[in-house]
């Protein structure tokens, strides 16, 4: 299978968690470079002005009018000096995080659109999402916060620790003693918080899931009575959820006061030890140097207590860069290795199988399928649901992998023309129709580089006319400028259908490939439709996949699959006459298309 | 619900009057705090504790300057070591007080947050519970699930780090300034000669601030939505080959998002940067002023006044940072309030049992007499429709879809209430029945199985909360599900999967009917599915469903022949009206509408079995 292959070579290739986390960091070296330079001047004036504060109420003391007035302007000058360069640093040393955090990102959707479905059928969509999301946050506060912190943490004990011993080498080692533990404590903390604010999600996450499930299948928790049931149920998920949260709440509301407790606890030596240092030794401690020691301890307090938080961002930081690059590392299944450039304009657009295999995990989906369509005929592919209809449209696409030499566009191995040309000669409408959370217009322009022009805007229009759409999309108030999609107007099925097939007429490609692009269309609609397919179609190679055999009818050939292989082939009227299971199912419609009519 | 707006004239505007969501509104609602202290009142207790420790815990704050100047002044000056260390104890004893006090707080006011929070969910659950079907036809069920959860938790976040505790900072401030001034009225003023203009630099970088993080979560939005749609819509993107054009879109909305963080990443260093300096130009202010007034006549303060200065100067400044991230969660929670109790305040409730309907001597079991209804007074799906199902038989619904038969069954289970006529079960009129008793009464077996997480056994005795065990067995094995989970090593306490993905189609089937069979219905109503099975698991089912039927009122959308020919009377739909009524032979004799069915179904049948014939001949 391709999905083993895939796996395989992302794992010989993956360089450690570690090379990986040097990536984003390394972009970013400038801005690092002189974020560190600024945090430098920032923590030498931070470290200042303990000191001239000490100066100023020692002078103070000693009645020394000279020394304090110009202490306290030092004091002054060095903290608009330090303000601007602390802001300057944090904005270059977290602009980095973003920074790196975005150029990942876009790395990550040019790897996803590069992507194909078996990648897509190995991670789900909420996957992948969890990745570009959380993922990239962690690996951004590690190269943001956690570099920022590193740097900060050396810096402040480069400039406060000296200074302390300086003064008295004694009382520094005192006040110092708690810091190890602080770092120890906090990781532990940061630790337990990382899992119970998990926790705290996952009950939040069980008490929505419940809501979902109990509001969608509302019919049967209604005719079963089990609201009762359900609203017990969901009290002891809040429940847990509030136990979570209280757990998650006494963690952090000892955290910060034991912590916190802990500086204050060391500022407490300074004073006691300080102030009988004093009072014993007379002249080698004053009552500024208290003030200086408080002032170095708040500021090497904090780092110290970031350092044990930055630990386990280091942690998470690893796991999240590694759960990224599965993403950018994966292997597309579908690609150009095998590309030969070709001129787009010498496509004739005939289409040729031969002998088609496809197996889907282990099971032969399509086997020893074969087909022709000459250059603007038209094929009908009919047959029961599972019959292996739409996999042969994807694979004649290339939406899936195609095994080489047995797809071929004018005699050439699809597997060998450039997937840029294959695309823009072949054009696919599915049966179920994505709509992006957009203008209805923006929709069927999707392929087009102005979709405000108004030259695009008319043709915008008639393909909705020719997909029957334009005057019910008109009567709405917003007109064809209504939003659609996800976050907008849900359309009916089959408006739908018909946004996606106006999205495939417009781009007008000289193979189309529709995939039963009317189920949930109406009959007299759809024949309607099925005219404008006949004109848009004159010239181009068609390829209709359907379940009606009022649509088949109008195709020049029709095969007939069934479980995989092509039981029945020719023309419209041929087949009626063989008996076979297209003549049945042209048989059951009549008698819907009577009922319909009474 | 949606105000009205102008119409956008170009896809461009649509777009961005689209993407750009109504931003966050005022900070104070005094409706929608009244209603949210009705559900905090149970918990005033905790609450009035915690509000009350907040004064003790600033008390406690304040004081420590106070010790220490104690200790500079009566201790160092006076060189009494005995003052030294004793202050310095109490200085401790003090500190350890004020930490668990602010723990205490903490987690009183989080216990009172999220007790009331539960309660304010549970009463949105129950409230959802409430609405009769035809709300939730219109209501998208993502925007419900949000209001039960994360608007309940923006509202709760108002005790966990809100409103609540900037009170208590903002008495903290006031107590700090008042012991400032207790101890030197001008030298307080001169040090607070700062603090005029650091609010307003304060204030003018929070105003922005609050613009950059409101960017922020547009953009996050817009981020994420525009991911989301090119992860699942890449087959799309791939066939039109559109990847370069969605990378430029992406890159616009990617850089739009990482320069919005760049504005607040400044701001927000800005603010502290700003704040800390204004914190240390206090201190320098203090001794400026202090150092002029050296030589004066009254010296301005002792050294301990001044070293309890400086840390009163270091604690005044800490809660000023926190106030603007408490502004924006003050308008994040009202906003979730008024999200909620908008829902609160717009019930459509079940039709109320109604005492004046009449009841009547009837030997049928289920009766309808002239019922008519619509989903809307643009869609009638039953116009005018009669029946009745005489005790222990079977009547059979026929027609093609959306013919209203499905219809039929919810306004039975009065899951919809119909807009005239008169529906009878057993000869009363179901508006006098209470809903519960009713569907106890009737049973519906539907096309779709729903599976609930749990075991076989609860899914079965669905809705039982002290489920019969030995019953459960009985009717598992009388719908041969017994057997077959047997036969795969399962037993009743087999856990059922994310939407029951562990059993097969038949399986689950057979779970739905053991599962009406248990409630032991007056009226069994059962929606045939139309997907088929494979042969064996068709042949248990059908079996499953004649023991089912036997003896028992029962009404059933049938899709098989099989079914269709046992029933006792056959009514076929057709436009939302019984078009025939007869048995299988006068109906196909007739040559009407059940003829051309039958012979659809015929061909569908036909065709089905053909598919493998002309398999197993090539």
């Amino acid at each position: 299978m391709a999905d083993g292959v895939t796996d395989r070579d992302a794992k010989r290739d993956a360089p450690s968690p570690w090379a990986r986390l040097w990536e984003p960091l390394r972009t970013q070296k400038a801005h690092l470079t002189t974020g560190a330079a600024f945090l430098a001047v920032s923590s030498a004036c931070a470290g200042g002005i303990p000191r001239a504060v000490s100066a100023a109420s020692n002078a103070l003391n000693r009645g020394d009018r000279s020394v304090a007035v110009t202490a306290s302007l030092v004091i002054a000058a060095l903290a608009a000096v330090g303000a601007w360069a602390r802001v300057e640093s944090r904005v270059r040393i977290f602009n980095a995080g973003r920074d790196a955090e975005y150029l990942l990102r876009e790395r990550l959707l040019s790897s996803l659109h590069r992507l194909g479905p078996s990648f897509y059928r190995r991670m789900s969509p909420g996957e992948i999402m969890s990745r570009a999301t959380n993922d990239l946050a962690q690996v951004r506060l590690l190269v943001g916060f956690g570099a920022l912190n590193v740097v900060n943490t050396l810096f402040a004990y480069a400039v406060n620790i000296p200074m302390m011993f300086a003064r008295n080498a004694k009382l520094a080692a005192l006040a110092l003693l708690p810091f190890p533990f602080f770092i120890l404590l906090t990781q532990a903390f940061a630790k337990v918080l990382f899992e119970r604010s998990r926790a705290a999600q996952e009950a939040l996450g069980a008490m929505s899931d419940r809501v979902q499930r109990v509001l969608s299948g509302m019919r049967v928790v209604r005719a079963y009575g089990v609201d009762g049931v359900e609203l017990k149920g969901f009290d002891a998920d809040t429940q847990r959820s509030l136990e979570a949260n209280l757990a998650l709440a006494r963690l952090r509301g000892s955290m910060f006061p034991i912590l916190g407790l802990g500086a204050a606890l060391s500022s407490l030596v300074v004073v006691w030890y300080g102030a009988r240092t004093i009072i014993t030794e007379p002249g080698a401690f004053s009552v500024g140097d208290i003030l200086a020691f408080q002032g170095h301890v708040a500021l090497v307090a904090w780092p110290t207590i970031a350092m044990g938080y930055l630990l386990s961002i280091v942690q998470r930081g690893k796991v999240s860069i590694m759960r990224v690059a599965e993403v950018l590392d994966a292997t597309p299944d579908i690609d150009d290795a095998r590309a030969v450039p070709v001129d787009p304009e010498a496509l004739k657009g005939a289409l040729r199988v031969e002998g088609l295999r496809y197996e889907i995990e282990g099971r032969a989906v399509l086997d020893g399928v074969s087909l022709e369509v000459p250059a603007g005929g038209s094929l009908a592919v009919v047959g029961r649901t599972g019959a292996g209809k739409s996999v042969l449209v994807r694979l004649l696409a290339r939406a899936l992998p195609t095994p080489e030499g047995a797809v071929f566009l004018d005699d050439r191995d699809v597997t060998t023309v450039p997937l840029a040309t294959l695309r823009a000669v072949v054009g696919v409408a599915q049966q179920e129709p994505f709509l992006f959370s957009t203008t209805v217009a923006r929709n069927v322009a999707f392929a087009e580089p102005d979709p405000d022009a108004p030259e695009t805007v008319a043709r915008v229009r008639a393909a909705l006319r020719e997909a029957e759409l334009l005057d019910e999309i008109d009567r709405t108030p917003d007109g064809i400028y209504t939003i659609v999609g996800e976050r907008g107007v849900q359309l009916s099925g089959g408006q739908k259908q018909r946004v996606a097939l106006a999205r495939a007429l417009l781009t007008a490609p000289r193979v189309l490939l529709l995939d039963d692009p009317l189920s949930a269309v109406d009959a007299r609609t759809e024949a309607a439709i099925l005219d404008a397919i006949d004109r848009v179609s004159k010239g181009r190679t068609l390829v209709l996949v359907t379940h009606r055999v009022a649509a088949a009818a109008r195709c020049d050939r029709v095969v007939v699959l069934d479980e995989g292989k092509v039981v029945e082939s020719g023309t419209h009227d041929a087949l009626v006459k063989r008996g076979g299971l297209y003549a049945r199912m042209a048989e059951r419609q009549s008698i819907e298309a009577e009922l319909e009519a009474l | 619900m949606s105000e009205p707006k102008a119409k956008p004239k170009t896809g461009a505007e649509a777009e961005k009057a689209f993407h750009e969501e109504s931003g966050l509104g005022k900070v104070y609602d005094r409706r929608l705090l009244a209603r949210t202290w009705g559900f905090v009142r149970p918990y005033a207790l905790p609450l009035v504790v915690a509000l009350s420790l907040m004064p003790v815990s600033a008390e406690l704050l304040v004081t420590q300057p106070k010790l220490l100047r104690r200790v500079v002044d009566e201790g160092v000056a006076r060189g009494d070591l005995g003052v030294v260390r004793d202050v310095s104890m109490l200085l401790g004893a003090v500190m350890l007080t004020e930490f668990a006090l602010r723990f205490t707080i903490s987690y009183l006011l989080q216990v009172v947050g999220q007790r009331a929070m539960a309660d304010l969910r549970h009463e949105v659950f129950r409230f959802l519970l409430g609405q009769r079907m035809a709300f939730f036809d219109r209501q998208p069920v993502g925007r419900l699930v949000t209001r039960a959860t994360n608007d309940v938790d923006a509202l709760g976040e108002l005790f966990a780090s809100g409103a609540v505790t900037a009170v208590g900072d903002l008495y903290t401030l006031g107590r700090i300034i008042v012991a400032m001034v207790a101890f030197s009225p001008r030298l307080s003023l001169l040090t607070f000669a700062v603090v005029p203009p650091l609010l307003l630099v304060v204030e003018l970088i929070r105003r922005r601030a609050r613009v950059a993080f409101r960017e922020i979560r547009t953009r996050t939005a817009r981020l994420n939505s525009y991911l989301n749609e090119q992860v699942t819509g890449v087959a799309v993107v791939q066939a039109y080959g559109q990847e370069a054009r969605c990378q430029g879109e992406f890159r616009e909305i990617n850089q739009a998002y990482r320069d919005a963080n760049f504005l607040a990443i400044r701001y927000d260093a800005l603010l502290y940067a700003v704040v800390e300096a204004f914190s240390s130009l206090c201190v320098a202010s203090m001794l400026f002023w202090g150092a002029r007034a050296i030589g004066a006549p009254a010296p301005a303060a002792s050294i301990g006044v001044v070293v309890a200065f400086v840390l009163y100067i270091q604690r005044f400044f800490e809660p000023l940072r926190e106030l603007s991230s408490k502004y924006t969660i003050m308008q994040s929670a009202m906003a979730g309030a008024e999200r909620i109790f908008g829902l609160l305040d717009n019930p459509e409730p079940h039709a109320a049992v109604s005492e004046g309907a009449t009841a009547i001597e009837s030997d049928a079991a289920v009766s309808f007499e002239s019922v008519s209804f619509g989903y809307g007074p643009d869609r009638p799906v039953l116009r005018d429709v009669s029946f009745s199902v005489a005790r222990g038989r079977m009547v059979a619904l026929v027609g093609h879809t959306g013919a209203g038969k499905t219809t039929v069954v919810s306004l039975l289970q009065r899951l919809y209430e119909r807009d005239a006529g008169v529906i009878r079960l057993d000869g009363e009129d179901i508006r006098a029945l209470d809903p519960r008793e009713l569907r106890r009464r009737v049973v519906v077996v539907p096309q779709d199985v729903l599976l609930f997480p749990g075991d076989v056994l609860a899914n079965v005795a669905l809705g039982d909360e002290s489920p019969d065990e030995a019953r459960v067995q009985r009717v598992c094995d009388a719908v041969g599900l017994g057997p077959m989970l047997a036969s795969r090593g399962l037993g009743l306490r087999a856990e059922v999967g994310d939407r029951g993905a562990n059993f097969s189609v038949g399986e689950r089937q057979l779970i739905a009917l053991a599962r009406a069979l248990y409630r032991d219905p007056e009226v069994l109503v059962l929606d045939e599915a139309t997907a088929s099975l494979d042969s064996e698991s068709e042949r248990v089912v059908q079996a499953a469903l004649a023991t089912a039927l036997e003896g028992r009122t029962s009404m059933v959308i049938a899709h098989r022949l099989s079914t269709i020919r046992k029933a006792d009377e056959i009514l076929v739909f057709h436009r939302g009206v019984v078009a025939e009524r007869g048995t299988h032979a006068s109906l196909l004799a007739q040559g009407g509408i059940y003829a051309r069915l039958h012979r659809l179904q015929l061909q569908a049948e036909a065709e089905a079995k053909g598919g493998a014939l002309v398999d197993a001949v090539l």
